[in-house]
């Protein structure tokens, strides 16, 4: 899959699920999510099951955190190191 | 999901729950009553690989995967009545060791894991603060980096295994104006200046699991003790509840089978009015519920625990797992009462002490009511 459909799809599910009724556009590659609070501890761990059920993916417990999920570019790197 | 048992699984559970049953319910009553806890019943548990069972060879463990080890924990539960010792022993696995395995270096593995397997070292997890308990990362801990140490500064209470732990995963923050992202983990070893105990405290149930609160007074950390990243307690501390919410609860799945299998007894012996009490269908219906409780309650620990042996998330499955197996192990307690009648209200029938042990399963761990806020998030709601 190529990285920038990932970058999509996450996206999507992001603006869905933590940004209802949000500007698509004011959400860019690399908007920060976790250290300003747009994925709380809940948030974190809807984030995790989507991207193993969607990409087919184990993340593991130590890697979800601000050096790999706090942008989509970061999510993409992740994503895309699996895959 | 292959839920079939191997000759090998199946053995080493009968032989857990023959060894509980033989060696671990002895003077409870007397240890329940003092709020003693069973360090011989801890060590003859270590000897025979219960504390170890999901770790590596490596570090002294079994290896076992997550199905067989909630198995097994369910034999131990099934056979030792002692559940304030099978309380503490999950405690010091899924809230110390296992986050040790998953987010520990080489070094900390090599340290803590043959100590804490080996049930030499006791541990402890430090979360819980007087005023976050459900709210957990509002924490006030603070921890400040001086040099290669850090100085903790706080107090937390409900610290399970508190009194007798030798290392505690401790949780603070680095720095506040970060909020959850600053909240970090530490190995805070018994021994480490500025950590003392407050009061025992007292228990309604499990009272032969000891509890106290923990303070620190510029307690002295060395960097090399910190669990993980800077600001990766939030997902440490979630990982290690995914653990615990799966597979705490496993041994009171056995304890529910040991509740069900002395009821129908009782039901079968006791006569009123001249038959059995197991005769009447009032009697008969609250058997019947307590063994679809323990069903229900079983598929769905085997489901969590089979899913993280395939290594996937299981925050959903865990949740739904830790709610039903404690509300259903209260519901099994109190039917078990009911139909002890007045025997099973005193002391000497043992049933009233499974019900006290029962009722703090809807709090620890998170509540019930957090599980439902989790199982209702993550459906997308």
């Amino acid at each position: 899959m190529e990285r920038q459909a990932i970058v999509d799809k996450v996206k999507n599910y992001v603006l869905a699920q933590f940004l209802p009724g949000e500007d698509p556009n004011e959400l860019t590659p690399d908007t920060p999510l976790m250290t300003t609070g747009i994925l709380d501890s809940l948030a974190t761990l809807k984030l995790v099951t989507f991207l193993e059920q969607e990409f087919n993916i184990t993340v593991e417990a130590h890697e979800a955190d601000a050096e790999n999920l706090n942008t989509l570019d970061q999510i993409a790197d992740l994503v895309s190191g699996k895959l | 999901m292959d839920l079939q048992w191997s000759d090998e699984q199946t053995h080493l559970r009968d032989e857990i729950a023959k060894f509980a049953r033989d060696e671990l319910n002895h003077g409870l009553i007397e240890r329940d009553r003092a709020g003693e806890f069973n360090r011989d019943g801890w060590l003859k548990c270590a000897r025979m690989g219960v504390h170890g069972l999901p770790v590596p060879t490596e570090f002294g463990g079994l290896g076992m995967d997550a199905l067989t080890t909630v198995g097994v924990l369910e034999s131990l539960g099934y056979g030792c009545q002692d559940n304030g010792l099978v309380f503490s022993i999950n405690a010091h696995m899924w809230t110390l060791e296992m986050p040790v395995l998953g987010f520990g270096t080489p070094e900390q593995k090599k340290k803590f894991l043959p100590k804490l397997v080996s049930g030499e070292m006791i541990g402890a997890n430090a979360m819980s603060e007087p005023n976050s308990g459900s709210d957990a990362y509002a924490m006030a801990t603070t921890a400040k980096k001086r040099g290669d140490v850090y100085l903790l500064n706080g107090s937390k209470v409900f610290c399970s295994n508190g009194p007798i732990a030798d290392v505690y995963l401790a949780f603070a923050n680095v720095d506040p104006s970060l909020g959850p992202n600053g909240v970090t983990g530490f190995l805070v070893e018994r021994n480490s200046p500025g950590l003392s105990l407050g009061k025992h405290t007292e228990k309604m149930g499990l009272r032969t699991s000891p509890m106290s609160e923990v303070f620190f007074e510029d307690c002295e950390v060395p960097e090399a003790n910190r669990l993980g990243r800077e600001g990766a307690g939030k997902m440490l501390f979630a990982d290690s509840m995914s653990w615990e919410r799966g597979c705490i609860l496993a041994s009171a799945v056995g304890t529910m089978r040991r509740l069900l299998e002395k009821s129908i007894a009782y039901a079968k012996e006791r006569e009123q009015f001249g038959q059995p009490i197991g005769k009447f269908q009032m009697v008969q219906a609250k058997i019947v519920d307590m063994k679809m409780r323990l069903d229900a309650a079983r598929a769905l620990l085997y489901r969590a625990a089979w899913q993280k042996s395939q290594r996937k998330s299981v925050y959903l499955e865990a949740a739904m797992a830790k709610m039903v197996i404690s509300e259903s192990w209260i519901e099994c307690a109190r039917h078990a009462m009911q139909i002890h009648g007045g025997y099973g209200y005193t002391v000497e029938y043992e049933i009233e002490r499974e019900l006290r042990d029962a009722l703090g399963s809807t709090l620890y761990s998170g509540t019930s009511e957090i599980q439902r806020t989790i199982i209702a998030s993550l459906m997308g709601l």
